[in-house]
């Protein structure tokens, strides 16, 4: 039977926690961290009825209505009779979405050839001895100093600022692809060989497939580090993108903009992470018992 | 007699073995010798002067303690691994690389954890048929399910059942896993195969009962079979010659070389009384008498008898 739970248990290595207490104890701090912004929102109002650094929950929500459904500054307003559709076609945070997410999605694709890299740094013995040394040395430069040179050679557009997640990501990723590719038991490759197994078999078919979910985890793990080069490209130089609006808001204290669109990052992120754990989930359903 | 390279009390009279000139030879190994740097201690010789002719239908089992060198030799004839002298050859050519000349059971890690049962067993001979666009082929497709079922009915009759075909191999257990990994390298008809302590890790029922399967195997289609293990009862029971790896108790180097090489006496006894024979007894305290007395565990002086488990050697 299940011992009955003590308050000394929250200290203990042995306790099995139930269920719910898991699935409830999983909230407490987000409520937590709501509540303590209302109560400090609250007391910051009431000192002062004008402030902007914690707006209210009713600020925050016209705030988010207005990312949400109104054009940017920058862009003609909308007529009159829009559909609500229209409204959030038009809308600021869809414009910012898009302009980051297609940054940030090229900037995916082309973590691609990292990845093809690592592998075969992994497994072919000359790629390694090519590869290994520069990209660890690579790997070592901050990335936000390329900065400049990244916008001599790439101008102030688009591609610095991809550049600057794949320069920022890529060496890890190598590196980490690497690292996995080498952890496979090397009787899985002779085994392959005596299979008839040619080069490419064995890298494309044996390791890459085996090591994928391991992949997409560390891709997982990189997703922060590439929103925040992202943030720092569109900070610095851009037009549109999440980050350039929060910058933009900054200058005019403009909170019940910027919060919403903080959480709006963090969910999106959230989500992808969700997303990629859900397919590599049912990708390799070999991978999640081992 | 018996080539052996030890002092021994009683002789006893076995066959040596040495391969008729009639039948063929699938594996030879001459002058071979492995050895590389060992940092400040100079060059570490790990096996030296091995000549071995292993006969086609041969199963031979290598016997050794842990750290003799037989899954190295295993390495070697399987071009895994070179020797820094002396030639090998299997299926008369010379080994340069790995290839499907040999197949190979490792003790772990023998089966590929992203495929099924049936996906592991029919990978090899899918890549036999075609490559990578010939597989969009209709013909390809047809073969697939010709392959399908033939790997089908080897895995029901190495003891798996069909609901099993389909699991992943985290999902077996350990005796399963070996059962598909031996019908995943037959399947491939190699000219050779090499097991390296595949039992090592199972229970004794488990082992046992691979043991059977596997003899049975060898005996229907008579592939040559190299078989890895520090277990002289296993040595015994499944090879038709032995091998013991060992170092020269005159040497004190660390190098191994064959101490003995001799034809296991057939019997007619079924397999599974073959152990309780006197015969067998009488022959196990033999090959156990000279693995012991080439074990790191034994001194000059000693006269004692080797123990019940000698060190690695059981």
């Amino acid at each position: 039977m299940r011992p009955r739970f003590h308050p000394a248990d929250l200290l203990g290595i042995q306790v099995r926690p139930a269920r719910l207490w898991t699935q409830s104890l999983g909230w407490v701090l987000f409520v937590a961290g709501i509540a303590l912004y209302a109560h400090l929102s609250y007391v910051r109002h009431k000192e002062n009825p004008y402030d902007r650094v914690a707006p209210t929950v009713h600020q925050l929500y016209q705030g988010m209505l207005t990312s949400a459904l109104q054009p940017a500054e920058e862009d003609p307003p909308l007529d009159p009779g829009a559909s609500l559709w229209q409204h959030i076609r038009y809308s600021m945070l869809w414009k910012d979405t898009v302009a980051s997410a297609r940054r940030f999605l090229i900037a995916i694709a082309l973590l691609v050839p990292c990845i093809i890299l690592g592998l075969h740094m992994a497994i072919f013995p000359y790629f390694g001895a090519v590869f290994q040394r520069f990209v660890l040395f690579f790997d070592k430069i901050v990335a936000l100093s390329l900065l400049p040179i990244l916008f001599i050679v790439f101008g102030i557009e688009e591609w610095s600022k991809i550049m600057l997640m794949v320069i920022g990501v890529g060496p890890t990723l190598v590196l980490d692809t690497f690292n996995i590719g080498k952890s496979v038991p090397r009787e899985q490759i002779v085994k392959a060989f005596t299979l008839k197994s040619t080069n490419l078999d064995v890298a494309y078919r044996v390791v890459l497939k085996q090591v994928m979910p391991q992949i997409i985890n560390s891709v997982r793990l990189n997703l922060k580090p590439l929103a925040l080069f992202l943030f720092a490209g569109e900070m610095i130089a851009s037009t549109d993108g999440l980050a350039y609006r929060i910058a933009i808001m900054r200058r005019h204290m403009g909170m019940d903009i910027i919060l919403p669109y903080l959480l709006w990052v963090a969910l999106l992120l959230f989500l992808l992470d969700v997303t990629l754990r859900f397919a590599n989930r049912r990708l390799h359903p070999w991978y999640q018992s081992l | 007699m018996v080539s052996v390279a030890l002092k021994l009390g009683p002789a006893l009279e076995f066959p040596p073995a040495a391969v008729p000139a009639s039948r063929r030879i699938e594996i030879s190994l001459r002058d071979v010798a492995l050895s590389y740097p060992a940092g400040g201690e100079g060059v570490k010789t790990v096996l030296s002067s091995i000549n071995l002719e292993i006969a086609q239908g041969e199963f031979v089992a290598v016997l050794g303690e842990t750290g003799c060198g037989k899954s190295t030799m295993l390495r070697l004839i399987l071009g895994q691994e070179f020797p820094t002298a002396g030639t090998i050859e299997v299926d008369c050519k010379p080994v340069t690389k790995i290839d499907a000349r040999c197949g190979y059971v490792p003790q772990k890690y023998s089966l590929f954890p992203d495929r099924t049962v049936l996906g592991n067993v029919m990978y090899g001979p899918e890549n036999m048929k075609s490559r990578m666009l010939g597989r969009l082929r209709p013909s390809f497709r047809h073969f697939r399910k010709e392959l399908r079922d033939q790997a089908t009915a080897y895995l029901l009759r190495m003891g798996l059942r069909s609901q099993d075909l389909g699991k992943y191999p985290h999902q077996l257990s350990g005796g399963m896993q070996q059962r598909v990994a031996i019908a995943q390298a037959l399947l491939m008809r190699p000219a050779v195969l090499l097991m390296d302590e595949a039992f090592s890790a199972l229970d004794s029922a488990t082992r046992a009962s691979l043991q059977e399967q596997l003899h049975t195997i060898w005996r229907e289609s008579r592939p040559t079979i190299v078989f890895v293990t520090h277990n002289t009862q296993e040595a015994l029971l499944l090879g038709t010659r032995l091998i013991l790896l060992g170092r020269h108790q005159e040497e004190q180097a660390q190098r191994s070389s064959v101490l003995l090489d001799m034809e296991v006496p057939s019997t007619r006894l079924a397999f599974g009384q073959r152990i309780h024979s006197h015969e067998f007894h009488e022959l196990h305290e033999y090959v156990k008498q000279i693995a012991y007395k080439s074990s790191s565990l034994h001194r000059e002086e000693d006269t004692a008898q080797p123990p019940t488990v000698e060190g690695n050697l059981q």
